[in-house]
């Protein structure tokens, strides 16, 4: 049920994890785990698709690093991501003041 | 390098990465640099694994775990791609369809049996492709001739022109599920 619901959200919280500085996959999820005190606990291997699409859309950019062990590609955002993050954040904020609003929480 | 350090370790995630890879094949989906990033992400979350005390069985059936099923992955890679290629399918069949009524309008033009077949095959072989929608498929390129046709003689039986992609475009979409079925990937 919870999982369905950030579906439709994912991309704004990727967006925002990846606003704090370049991060490559393992790392969002780590944080998306951490910050949500593992309440948003997705297979890590479907942010794969979602990060890949945000990166065709011009959201996000990529490269691979090699400064460590292992191969790692990196994200990082766009500053068109950085306008579309905004944007999503204005979006969320006004749509969860009128559910609470309208649930009386 | 990366491949040798993978190489040694239990033959589990490469048995998964191999099972993954064929699955997204199957699916159109498969890339050689989605595959070494999965891989790197799990031979680290091995790792971390590996920091909490686990043993490398464990470690590596706890980051196939959190990692997802070879299906749901597959599946979800598969999603993202279909929901790029939609807007380029209807496109293709809006174009075939404009096409298909540019030639039909020619004075020239006679020859309906060639027509009638090509909106059946270019509805069928979009919704073949993967388009969900065959009705909009059917529309997108059987639209165009009866509008042409029924603004010039205000005749509406001309609608009947559109059984053609509908047929076609209901096929391709049958024949997809089948394939998918008989490849377990539905």
């Amino acid at each position: 049920m919870l999982g369905e619901a950030l579906k439709g959200h994912l991309d704004l919280l990727l967006l925002a994890i990846l606003s704090e500085g370049p991060a490559h996959g393992y790392a969002v999820i780590e944080s998306l785990r951490q910050r949500s005190g593992n309440l948003f606990d997705l297979p890590e291997g479907t942010i794969y698709p979602a990060l890949h699409r945000l990166e065709n859309q011009g959201l996000l950019r990529s490269h691979w690093s090699e400064d460590s062990l292992r191969r790692k590609r990196i994200y990082q955002l766009t500053p068109k991501g950085q306008g579309a993050l905004s944007k999503r954040q204005e979006e969320w904020k006004k749509f969860s003041e009128a559910v609470n609003a309208t649930a009386g929480i | 390098m990366q491949r040798r350090e993978f190489e040694m370790k239990d033959d589990r995630i490469q048995a998964y990465l191999r099972a993954l890879e064929h699955k997204l094949w199957l699916r159109g989906s498969s890339n050689p640099e989605i595959m070494a990033e999965i891989e790197s992400h799990l031979l680290e979350s091995v790792e971390a694994g590996r920091r909490q005390g686990l043993n490398v069985e464990e470690a590596e059936q706890q980051a196939l775990e959190r990692f997802g099923s070879v299906k749901v992955i597959a599946n979800t890679f598969e999603k993202e791609r279909m929901n790029w290629m939609q807007n380029i399918l209807l496109g293709i069949a809006v174009l075939a369809g404009l096409f298909f009524a540019y030639v039909d309008s020619r004075p020239t033009w006679d020859d309906t049996g060639i027509l009638a077949g090509g909106l059946l095959l270019i509805s069928g072989l979009l919704t073949l492709l993967g388009h969900r929608k065959p009705w909009l498929i059917a529309l997108a390129v059987g639209i165009w001739i009866p509008l042409h046709d029924i603004y010039l003689s205000h005749d509406f039986r001309l609608l009947l022109v559109l059984l053609f992609p509908l047929i076609g475009a209901y096929g391709g979409w049958a024949v997809r599920l089948g394939i998918r079925k008989t490849l377990h990937l539905a």
